[in-house]
């Protein structure tokens, strides 16, 4: 456990310095702050807008972060020939997989925390005097929690690839995974509820759907947006949500720590 | 003393686009414990390829390899030996005793205290709080000689430790590498720098496309020197004379340079020229070196290919 930790804390350490990361995150920050100002929005529907915006640009940063990250810190260290020095020490393969990903979790949640901190102090000045509160800032800071662990999941989906592809293929196979992921399950799962779906095609999206990681589960922006809508237990909407990141992660990690066993850097 | 590395018929093939590649063929090597070992080769030749191998960061096809009696791939031998590749990057935002408190902790039993005293054995005591990207080239070297002994190794692996550095650097480095067999350390060198090789390693093997075409003691394998002898004033018939002979020889007007082994008596020749009326400039005896030992080696299986 010791080794994976320390080689998560030197990952960290190196990635907060990154300077692509950086860049993204700054990015997502000044759009983040800007938002409110477009002037375009209807004051009916302002807080509604800026609210599906805001946390819209999380997602889409942290994503982009979370790719970016992730699928450079195996060839990295192989091209650097870093690896090899930590290799030679006392330290499992899986535990230098588990240790660069734990990092750069740790990372993507240091980044998601800025950028709901801002995100909060923007709401509270800008909609200070339409009585944003703490509840409400606990309810809004919900969408990023659960931006988390959709974004763990993307990492850890971007670091099985890393162990057998180039970073440039990872790329395309991360993000395609990440839309198909977020936007097809619905498809799916219209395909397979609908009557006039062939065995077959049932049989095959029922397949897809249970490979493809599900981060359409994470989604829980349209509460925020529309405090109408109500999700009726939320504990255990969380709680499965987590519980299927976590083991969804424990399943691509532990893939990634076989096949990188027999790779030969 | 023991074998700290013994290999025995190993084999690494890569597959290419057309046809497989044996990469390492066939090779048996046996280094004793304490000794300084030099492994010698042109690029391409197989040398990064074996010490991986003996690391387990790869696998062979085929035939054993053994490292401190264990074969490779065992963890237990990861806790005695210590690796130091060619020009290694290190963590540039960490300071030189954070590099060695993170290596440190690889190990999990190994003292703080213990950083400290390894920066000043490779005096960078004062620059331990500078970061990596201060570092020089010649201080990254000593910081990756400095973890390479946090855990006091058996068994060090350096590969080019010398590369790129310059000449002071280049001496500090070569001096903490001598300090290594004095506390009994076994050290396996794969370098380019055959001058420190020759200065500093017991023995040696020169591997060539995958073959080990040479290896033992280097005081046996540098037996036998030679002769180099300048004359002027040489007639031609003399010059015709002795270009016939199985010597290097260069003879251009009335000058005449003779490279002739030391196996060969030079008394002859000068008393030839002597009496043919020329002037010997100079008799100059050389040693055999690694150098001419290598081309040698490498050349004469570019011939017989």
């Amino acid at each position: 456990m010791r080794a994976i930790f320390n080689i998560a804390r030197t990952t960290f350490g190196e990635a907060v310095r990154r300077k692509i990361i950086l860049i993204i995150l700054i990015l997502g920050l000044a759009f983040i702050i800007i938002t409110p100002g477009l002037g375009i929005l209807s004051p009916r529907s302002e807080r509604a807008a800026v609210t599906s915006l805001t946390l819209g640009l999380i997602q889409m940063t942290s994503a982009l972060l979370a790719i970016t990250l992730t699928i450079y810190l195996v060839p990295n260290e192989i091209d650097r020939r870093t690896i090899y020095t930590i290799l030679c020490k006392p330290v499992r393969r899986y535990q230098f997989i588990w240790g660069k990903y734990l990092g750069a979790v740790a990372t993507i949640g240091l980044m998601l925390l800025m950028m709901t901190l801002v995100l909060l102090a923007v709401f509270a000045f800008q909609f200070n005097d339409r009585g944003f509160n703490a509840a409400e800032a606990a309810e809004l800071a919900k969408a990023p929690l659960m931006f988390f662990f959709q974004m763990s999941l993307l990492a850890a989906v971007a670091m099985f690839f890393s162990v057998w592809t180039s970073p440039i293929v990872n790329f395309f196979l991360t993000s395609g995974t990440y839309i198909a992921g977020t936007v097809f399950n619905g498809v799916f799962e219209t395909l397979k509820e609908s009557r006039s779906t062939s065995p077959i095609l049932r049989a095959l999206s029922e397949a897809v759907q249970a490979i493809l990681p599900n981060f359409g589960r994470f989604q829980v922006q349209n509460a925020a947006v529309n405090p109408g809508q109500v999700i009726q237990s939320e504990a255990v909407y969380f709680g499965t949500a987590i519980g299927y990141a976590l083991l969804y992660i424990v399943v691509m990690i532990s893939l990634a720590s076989v096949l990188f066993e027999n790779r030969e850097v | 003393m023991g074998a700290a590395i013994e290999i025995i018929d190993l084999v690494k093939t890569y597959k290419t686009r057309n046809n497989k590649v044996n990469v390492v063929d066939h090779i048996n090597l046996e280094v004793n414990e304490g000794e300084i070992f030099g492994f010698l080769g042109p690029n391409g030749a197989g040398k990064t390829t074996t010490i991986k191998i003996l690391l387990g960061i790869i696998y062979q096809n085929s035939g054993i390899a053994r490292v401190l009696g264990k074969e490779v791939g065992d963890m237990q031998i990861h806790r005695e030996i210590a690796y130091l590749p060619e020009k290694p990057y290190y963590y540039e935002h960490m300071t030189g005793i954070e590099i060695l408190q993170f290596y440190a902790s690889l190990f999990g039993n190994i003292p703080k205290e213990k950083c400290q005293q390894l920066l000043e054995r490779v005096n960078l005591a004062n620059d331990s709080t500078k970061t990596i990207s201060q570092y020089s080239k010649g201080m990254q070297q000593r910081i990756g000689l400095a973890s390479s002994l946090l855990n006091d190794p058996r068994l060090l692996f350096l590969d080019e430790p010398t590369a790129g550095l310059d000449p002071i650097a280049h001496i500090e480095i070569r001096d903490l590498i001598l300090g290594f067999r004095d506390e009994g350390k076994t050290v396996f060198i794969s370098s380019h720098e055959l001058s420190d090789v020759e200065r500093i390693c017991d023995r040696v093997a020169i591997i060539n496309k995958g073959k080990i075409e040479m290896q033992g003691r280097l005081e046996d394998l540098l037996r036998g020197g030679r002769y180099e002898i300048t004359a002027s004033g040489v007639p031609e018939e003399l010059g015709r004379k002795v270009e016939g002979k199985d010597w290097i020889v260069s003879f251009a007007q009335d000058r005449l340079i003779v490279d002739m082994p030391d196996s060969d008596s030079p008394n002859e020749l000068m008393q030839s020229i002597i009496a043919a009326k020329g002037s010997i400039l100079s008799v100059i005896p050389r040693r055999k070196r690694l150098e001419d030992l290598f081309v040698e080696t490498v050349r004469n299986k570019e011939v017989t290919k």
